[in-house]
């Protein structure tokens, strides 16, 4: 009976002992990661709500920061919009071009010190150059903002005004 | 049961004996050069860098005696050699200051992703290890985010001026010096993240290509499938009279180009720079990449990647 006891206890040990190594070693391999440099992609930045077209499906223009805000943009634009703007220092944009710009309030890139990543977007504006019925173009703007995005603005205009005229002045980036 | 007989194992624990001190005899040489022009710095900043990192990074090297001890004195000759030459603090004042800085700055950042001092490093000098505290004084040194000197507008004016009709012309193949092709279409990739550099007052857009863009849709970036492409576009900060910061002249582009085959001797990741709008390809030979793997190197657990891809990637259409 106390032999039986004796070999019980001690598979019962050698079980604990060998799930303790266990859990150490697993424990050990995650703590290997430091925590800065484990494999996440950058959720905060990600641009959720209803909008229209994801403009990150679209082509780098250019892109600025608003220092004093925290903030930084990028100006995107469709095949139509990025082909006009790589080729021409004015800005009429041809019907067809539809500009959209990103603000993203701005983080420490926890990868590097020295540099800021996109946090939560604060807004997405797009204009839109369509051909009226009196075959001149027309702009249509619209802006979305918060968490999720939701539509905060619409105009349309037979020129650039506002904002929709901040949009269509910048100039690319140079990308040779 | 036949147990060994003693006499053997006593032969046996001589004979290491003998081997022991016999290898204390091979001694690489490690030496003292002169301090030539040691890093200029507030002394807090300068006290957490001599504790920490002096005794491989500089000419002040001094061993406690149990390192020089073989075979832990060819351990650490060989590390305190490939130390020097990566970083020397002993020499870091001859270098401009802008230099300098971002030398600190990549130092900040090995020890704050874990890389530096070397884990096997603490394990024996736990006394070298960066306390939080210290991290801290040393991002402070660093931090002040001084605004952008105002860049010479007119260079960037110029270049996008010589750029807009002409596109990209290229005359040669740009191949970078360790054989990683320039893809002159990264310009048409999409965007995965951009970069607020103000170390080096800089602004970086990372593209990737379609295959990389699949494999953030999907989540397969660790590791990233081969045939990965992603660049990093760099410009120099310009900033406006209001303190805005616009895309100034174009600095640089940078693929990773990821083949488990061709680049398996540089942790899968093939390295090359562009610089300029004439596109000069970077380095002087194909070790040039050296430099790449060894700044990417604190982040390998993450597939050398540093980038943190912004989510969403493949949702909406584009049209």
């Amino acid at each position: 009976m106390s032999l039986m006891n004796k070999s019980k206890r001690s598979r019962t040990n050698r079980a604990a002992l060998l799930s303790a190594v266990f859990t150490l070693l697993l424990a050990g391999c995650a703590s290997d990661v430091n925590p800065r440099v484990a494999t996440r992609p950058n959720n905060d930045a990600a641009l959720t709500g209803d909008l229209p077209v994801n403009p990150l499906q679209w082509k780098v223009i250019t892109s600025a920061i608003d220092k004093q805000n925290s903030t930084m943009y990028t100006l995107f634009g469709n095949d139509v919009a990025v082909q006009y703007a790589r080729t021409h220092a004015q800005h009429d944009y041809p019907a067809g071009s539809t500009l959209s710009l990103v603000t993203w309030s701005q983080q420490e890139d926890p990868r590097w010190f020295g540099g800021n990543i996109p946090s939560a977007p604060k807004s997405v504006e797009f204009v839109a150059v369509a051909l009226g019925p009196d075959k001149k173009p027309t702009y249509v703007y619209q802006e979305f903002e918060g968490s999720p995005l939701k539509k905060t603005s619409s105009q349309e205009s037979t020129a650039p005004d506002g904002r929709s005229a901040y949009l269509v002045n910048q100039r690319a980036a140079v990308m040779p | 049961m036949a147990k060994p007989p003693l006499r053997s194992s006593v032969t046996f624990l001589i004979i290491l004996g003998v081997l022991f001190l016999g290898m204390q005899f091979l001694r690489p040489e490690l030496t003292n050069p002169p301090v030539k022009a040691d890093l200029q710095a507030p002394p807090e900043v300068k006290q957490i860098l001599r504790n920490s990192c002096y005794n491989c990074h500089s000419n002040e090297t001094r061993l406690p005696w149990y390192d020089k001890v073989v075979p832990a004195y060819w351990i650490v000759t060989s590390d305190v050699t490939t130390a020097r030459q990566h970083l020397n603090f002993s020499e870091l004042g001859s270098l401009p200051p802008a230099a300098q800085k971002a030398k600190l700055y990549e130092a900040v950042n090995q020890i704050q992703l874990g890389a530096m001092p070397l884990p096997a490093y603490t394990k024996v000098h736990p006394e070298a290890t960066v306390t939080e505290a210290q991290l801290k004084v040393l991002r402070d040194y660093l931090a002040p985010a001084s605004l952008t000197t105002p860049a010479e507008t007119a260079t960037a004016n110029e270049q996008y001026g010589k750029w807009l009709p002409n596109g990209t012309n290229l005359t040669q193949t740009h191949l970078s010096p360790n054989g990683v092709p320039f893809l002159p279409d990264y310009k048409n990739w999409k965007a995965i993240s951009s970069t607020d550099r103000f170390d080096n007052h800089t602004m970086r857009e990372i593209l990737g290509n379609d295959i990389a863009i699949k494999a953030i849709a999907e989540n397969h970036i660790n590791p990233w499938p081969d045939g990965t492409v992603l660049a990093k576009v760099t410009w120099f900060q310009q900033p406006d009279d209001k303190g805005f910061v616009h895309a100034g002249a174009f600095q640089q582009v940078e693929l990773m180009e990821r083949d488990s085959r061709k680049y398996a001797a540089t942790g899968n990741w093939g390295y090359g720079r562009w610089r300029g709008t004439e596109l000069k390809p970077y380095g002087n030979d194909a070790k040039f990449d050296a430099e790449c793997v060894g700044c990417h190197t604190p982040v390998k657990k993450n597939d050398y990647v540093y980038t943190m891809p912004i989510a969403g990637q493949g949702k909406g259409q584009s049209q």
